[in-house]
């Protein structure tokens, strides 16, 4: 008989641990302590397409602290998003108003590159721990001691998701079409050159075109006039989406890939058939099988009736983040500091993740192909 | 490749040319540069695409919107312009008008569409390609560039052989003198922003479909591209904004063709820059509305 119990108890904590969203509220060393982190996303603005996800993505991480789907061993976690409304200013002002209001001992965000540029130097002057989730430009975590981020660069994406469609693909010319007129196009325009000549390939034509052009058609004409096997895009979802239609109605029939821009799952409803067998070299996969991941992406959408973007499981990753260090007792500006700086492997939607020496995430990215209403391991 | 990238320049130069001529109509009849009429543009494209999205057929929708356009510009005319026109406030003050419109339009779309894009038809418009020779292109393609040559077409015969067109021209060349020969003015200007109100926004709605893409930054990109086409083809000439849209949009495709793509801007301004240093008035000289 009390073996039986023990049985059943064993089996109800296994079952306890196993299934996500039956989690309990544990009690750590911080339990029943106030730790209010502050957030800076652009949920106005021109970035707010990117911003918005981000609340969303961290109001549902309140939620789930709350319920205990998130672990933050009994602590009063709550992230307080503020909207900088795409202005580079009132980024400034929101950065320095948190690290100096005394309540505040860690920041997330901003959601652009160009805004880490202008707030982090401020974490770093007063030595304030801040993790962006979506600043990807080179050189944002050299900033400072105390900068670190959980979204994957470009240079880390691009790399094993070119040597991995040449296993397949093995393609000998290619083409490269990217935006000139951003900093994230065109990082992906260079990197795609330089790793496909690392394979071996030549690149037969090389196009620009800058945010907001609609009509590829000359550029796609003469790319198809040089017959490359792949196109490589360097572009942000807006364009890729026309690239890749227009290249299907012209009938060109190279193998095409992108970086994160084309991560989205609109890709297919937007792009239509021709975007079918695209290659998306990502972060983050939504049907990925992480611990907790499918699990999120079901509760995102319940909540606001969209799928979440990459956007959004990066900004909860940093949530997930956040929580096991204050489980596991940091709930001042100084221990969350020494906690980032000391992360072993968190298990987040974005799959396991920790920080390299730069405090730059260390994490493998996703290779997909567009396949219809989404995506799949390529 | 040459061929293709022609016909490419000819669809692309199709909608430049239909924008133009109702941009450069108004500036005709008026003196006055509407810089509204971009967001007129796009705010026909959302029209048309709300009307297919409660499961219009795109002809209602493409007709509907066409007609809102229209109905917007008269209202532009008559908050916007005609009480300065009253007040004889120049053409500078309207043209600050203008700027003021467009961003209040610009305003109302965002607040009822969002900022993201929208589009026609998920997943594209299906249309198979047509190959003639050596060139490509889509049913829908071919339908949208008819539509615009037929629409120019329209407008031309309407100011060359009817009474309104009679009166438009009228206005153009001489104001009080067309009122004293017994012609209308404001209803005359009232038609004229209609149908360069309806014509912009013809060409914002076969943008929209030829893309299968509408957003609120549809405007910014062809506002600039709309203003030297009309200054290239001559302030005021409706055949010289036909030119001039061709003449832009066979430049921008050649410019990529001829491995220019990140000077494609740079190059199509600097065409204009070098015409007009010949021909200050542009390839249609200044006032040619008056002899359309």
């Amino acid at each position: 008989m009390k073996k039986t119990l023990l049985c059943a108890l064993a089996l109800t904590l296994a079952l306890g641990t196993a299934l996500p969203g039956a989690a309990a509220l544990t009690k750590g060393p911080a339990a029943g302590k106030t730790v209010k982190v502050g957030v800076i996303a652009d949920v106005t603005g021109s970035g707010a397409v990117y911003g918005t996800m981000q609340r969303n993505a961290y109001d549902l991480a309140n939620d789930d602290v709350k319920t205990g789907i998130i672990d933050a061993g009994g602590a009063n976690l709550s992230f307080d998003v503020e909207d900088a409304a795409s202005d580079p200013a009132q980024v400034v002002n929101l950065m320095q108003k948190f690290t100096t209001d005394g309540a505040t001992p860690l920041v997330l965000g901003p959601t652009l590159s160009g805004e880490a540029f202008r707030a982090f130097p401020i974490a770093k002057a007063a030595n304030f721990p801040v993790m962006g989730t979506s600043t990807t430009a080179e050189g944002v975590t050299a900033i400072g001691p105390t900068i670190f981020r959980d979204s994957l660069a470009e240079s880390q994406a691009i790399p094993p998701t070119v040597a991995r469609v040449q296993q397949t693909w093995h393609a000998k010319t290619v083409a490269i079409i990217y935006g000139d007129d951003n900093a994230f196009t065109k990082t992906d325009g260079d990197l795609f050159a330089r790793e496909f000549q690392k394979t071996g390939a030549s690149v037969v034509d090389t196009e620009t075109f800058h945010i907001g052009d609609k009509d590829f058609g000359p550029a796609l004409t003469k790319i198809a006039s040089k017959k490359p096997d792949a196109i490589a895009i360097g572009g942000l979802f807006p364009e890729a989406t026309q690239i890749i239609a227009q290249a299907g109605k012209l009938g060109i029939k190279a193998h095409m890939l992108g970086g994160n821009g084309l991560n989205s799952t609109q890709m297919y409803q937007t792009a239509g058939p021709a975007s079918l067998g695209v290659v998306v070299g990502a972060a983050w996969f939504i049907g990925g099988k992480y611990t907790g991941n499918l699990e999120f992406v079901k509760r995102f959408k319940a909540k606001y009736g969209t799928t979440p973007d990459q956007f959004a499981a990066q900004a909860y990753a940093a949530a997930q983040v956040v929580a096991s260090l204050v489980k596991a007792g940091a709930v001042t500006k100084d221990a969350l500091l020494a906690g980032l700086r000391n992360v072993h492997v968190v298990q987040t939607v974005l799959g396991p993740i920790a920080f390299d020496q730069n405090r730059d995430v260390r994490a493998a990215p996703v290779v997909l192909k567009i396949v219809k209403g989404g995506f799949a391991y390529f | 490749m040459l061929a293709q990238q022609l016909v490419n320049g000819l669809f692309l130069g199709a909608v430049y040319a239909l924008f133009a001529v109702g941009y450069t109509l108004v500036f005709g009849v008026l003196d006055i540069l509407n810089l509204a009429h971009a967001a007129i543009y796009m705010i026909a494209a959302f029209t048309a695409y709300s009307l297919v999205a409660h499961g219009l057929p795109i002809g209602v929708a493409f007709a509907g919107g066409t007609i809102l356009a229209g109905t917007v510009g008269i209202l532009l005319d008559r908050i916007a312009f005609a009480p300065l026109r009253r007040r004889n406030a120049g053409t500078l003050v309207p043209l600050i008008s203008s700027i003021g419109a467009a961003i209040i339009i610009g305003a109302i779309a965002r607040g009822i569409y969002g900022i993201d894009e929208r589009h026609f038809v998920d997943g594209g418009i299906d249309s198979p390609p047509i190959h003639i020779g050596p060139v490509t292109f889509t049913a829908v393609e071919a339908i949208i560039f008819a539509t615009a040559i037929a629409l120019m077409l329209v407008l031309s015969y309407v100011l060359r052989a009817t009474t309104l067109g009679r009166n438009i021209r009228a206005v153009s060349q001489d104001r009080i003198a067309a009122a004293l020969l017994g012609v209308n003015i404001e209803r005359t200007i009232a038609a004229t922003f209609f149908i360069a109100s309806a014509l912009g926004g013809a060409a914002g709605i076969l943008t929209g479909l030829e893309y299968n893409s509408v957003s609120i930054d549809m405007a910014g990109s062809i506002e600039l591209k709309g203003l030297a086409v009309i200054i290239l083809g001559g302030m005021g000439s409706i055949t010289g904004a036909v030119i001039g849209g061709f003449v832009i949009g066979a430049v921008e495709t050649l410019a990529v063709a001829y491995g220019l793509s990140e000077w494609r801007d740079a190059l199509t301004f600097g065409v204009m820059f070098v015409i007009l240093v010949a021909r200050p008035a542009g390839i249609f000289g200044a006032r040619a509305l008056r002899n359309a």
